[in-house]
């Protein structure tokens, strides 16, 4: 894991380097001293923060791609619904993609404002077991442009986990921006002190959306996330007229199915194409009690239940 | 509403981003990444000149945005290029994606490796319409190789990208972006506003859902004084192959929506094709209708350059 401070100037050598402190780059840094002590780095005092504000939340799930447009927030969504539609449990979703916030029209909120008290931030409650965080809430207009460079959106989401009262929840489900880089390392770092973290891989079945997905396996794998297993989806469109069915994105090097073989992650589900989905995102609906017996609601439940059998399994190996 | 969210809206909307200004203006004050702002990156870059030398043997420089994922930049940056390329253009394209770098597999260069000169890093050259080209897909050694940097790591391979690759003269150079408005973003435009891009073409979906993500990144031009040269909306309607039925596949109207609310041209709008999922490397599609869809857009880009 790196070890660049998240206030270090650009070309910071590390705190671990032989260079610390010492390097050009060090001129002006608020770190310098220390590194050039030779001091151990305090350990962040916010990872305690974050740790104690976690521990009613039972079971973290990152949803996790690489490849961006393939479904991460809808099948977040989704999933959280789906969790969500046992009355007995208590289902979070946070949203850390800080650049384009989803979550916020997907779960119908997209009016709703963050209000604090002294017990931190309220999550927006789109049911009453199931609440969503997400930056969306807290700006102005749904078109401001959030342009900040990476230790800003770090900072974002240390104050998301520090400040939001999520109070007890059984499943905290993370959608997150594409990529691999700093809100994956800050998210991971900062739910790996509150275990038991796993992760959800969406991919779509072309080659061009594997590529980026096997990066994102390598990088659960570097950072010690469990990978509950991968979902494929948009795999194939069933026209309304003819009923074909065709793969839109086709799955020229053998799609999710070959990327579990390969990687030895199992395979959680496929999902069509179906237009629904993309609707009821758009409207900020709950496909999954509008049409309980599409096959796509079915699809998403057997996905929950087996996201639910990896927590249980986890949880009797440690007891 | 509370103190905390209404303070937060204020020092979005304001913030002066990556310019002279940040950490220094009055809203700077009570964000939380002021020092930051204050000890990063808003100095001149020592080696402008070089940049600029560079950047000066390029005539047109469009970048290919969106904010939102997977609506088709990386394909619409190949197909602009190649189609470039083919009317006689000495044609370049940029992946600046340092996690997701699609454009060596769409164009065929996967098993070139990028060479250094005493000139400089030499893009490699893809087969399909002689399209010089650099992405960071190129330096790895492996494609399942994951590049988890952070900001300022990105920042630095970008600046290298373009100060310390031998482009030599050409008529347009693409820019493929991440999606997002953030460090890669920042960093290709601040390399570039000596030399000032000739304006950004953005890609959305129909979905509205897809409108909300790609109107931050509208405004993100605006911010940053990039032209926004027109919009395309991809994706947009799937013809059965069977029955030749025309279906919503993304229902919303995204483009024609984003055109009217923010004045910009609307370049276009293309289908969802079987050929175009794998445009470069594949050219199905050059045989079908979507062809002329493609050439379309790609001519009204070109009218603005």
């Amino acid at each position: 894991m790196t070890t660049t401070p998240h206030n270090a100037p650009e070309h910071c050598p590390g705190t671990n380097s032989e260079d610390a402190g010492k390097a050009d780059a060090c001129a002006g840094c608020p770190n310098q001293q220390v590194c050039a002590s030779g001091e151990p780095a305090a350990p962040d005092p916010d990872l305690l923060v974050v740790k104690e504000r976690l521990a009613a939340v039972k079971n973290k799930v990152l949803v996790l791609s690489g490849k961006g447009g393939v479904g991460k927030s809808t099948v977040s969504a989704m999933l959280g619904r789906a969790l969500a539609l046992d009355d007995s449990k208590e289902v979070g979703i946070l949203d850390i993609d800080i650049c384009g916030p989803s979550q916020p029209r997907v779960m119908g909120a997209a009016e709703e404002k963050v209000h604090s008290s002294g017990a931190g931030w309220s999550p927006v409650y789109v049911s009453d077991n199931l609440a969503v965080m997400s930056i969306g809430f807290l700006l102005n207009s749904a078109d401001d442009a959030v342009i900040w460079r990476g230790p800003k959106k770090n900072g974002m989401i240390k104050q998301f986990l520090r400040d939001v009262d999520w109070g007890a929840l059984d499943y905290l489900v993370v959608d997150t921006p594409p990529g691999t880089s700093d809100e994956h390392l800050s998210i991971v770092q900062y739910l790996s002190a509150a275990p038991p973290v796993a992760a959800v891989v969406v991919t779509t079945p072309q080659e061009v959306a594997l590529l980026d997905v096997r990066k994102e396996i390598t990088f659960c794998k570097k950072v010690n996330i469990p990978i509950i297993g991968i979902v494929e989806n948009m795999t194939t469109f069933v026209c309304p007229k003819c009923k074909t069915e065709t793969a839109i994105f086709p799955a020229t090097t053998g799609g999710g199915t070959k990327l579990a073989l390969d990687t030895g992650v199992p395979l959680l589900g496929r999902l069509p194409l179906d237009p629904r989905v993309a609707q009821a995102c758009d409207e900020g609906t709950n496909l999954l009690t509008q049409e309980p017996d599409a096959a796509i609601t079915q699809a998403y439940k057997d996905i929950a239940k087996k996201i639910m059998a990896f927590y249980e399994g986890q949880s009797q190996d440690t007891t | 509403m509370t103190a905390v969210a209404r303070d937060l809206e204020d020092i979005v909307e304001e913030c002066p981003a990556d310019s002279r200004e940040a950490g220094r203006a009055g809203v700077c004050q009570e964000c939380p990444g002021k020092e930051l702002c204050l000890s990063q990156g808003s100095q001149a870059d020592p080696e402008q000149h070089v940049i600029n030398t560079r950047l000066g043997a390029i005539r047109h420089k469009v970048l290919v945005l969106s904010g939102k994922g997977g609506v088709g930049k990386s394909t619409m940056a190949v197909l602009l290029a190649q189609m470039l390329a083919a009317e006689g253009q000495r044609v370049g394209l940029l992946d600046v994606d340092v996690c997701g770098p699609s454009i060596p597999h769409l164009l065929g260069v996967e098993d070139q490796p990028v060479l250094d000169s005493q000139w400089g890093w030499q893009p490699a050259v893809s087969p399909l319409g002689k399209i010089k080209t650099l992405s960071v897909g190129s330096l790895l050694s492996s494609q399942s190789q994951a590049v988890v940097w952070k900001g300022p790591r990105k920042t630095a391979l970008i600046r290298r990208m373009i100060k310390d690759t031998m482009w030599g003269r050409l008529d347009t150079l693409v820019v493929d972006t991440p999606p997002g408005t953030s460090d890669e973003h920042l960093t290709i435009v601040r390399l570039l506003a000596t030399t000032r891009p000739s304006g950004a073409v953005v890609l959305t979906s129909p979905q509205r859902l897809a409108a909300g993500v790609v109107s931050r990144e509208i405004r993100f031009c605006q911010k940053m004084n990039i032209p926004v040269l027109g919009i395309i909306e991809n994706m947009s309607g799937f013809c059965c192959p069977c029955c030749s039925e025309v279906s919503e596949v993304f229902p919303g109207g995204a483009g024609a929506h984003l055109a009217e609310k923010y004045q910009v041209p609307l370049l276009g709008t293309l289908p969802l094709h079987l050929g175009l999922a794998e445009a470069g490397v594949s050219s199905a599609w050059r045989d079908s209708p979507v062809a002329e869809a493609v050439m379309d857009v790609v001519a009204k880009i070109k009218e603005k350059l």
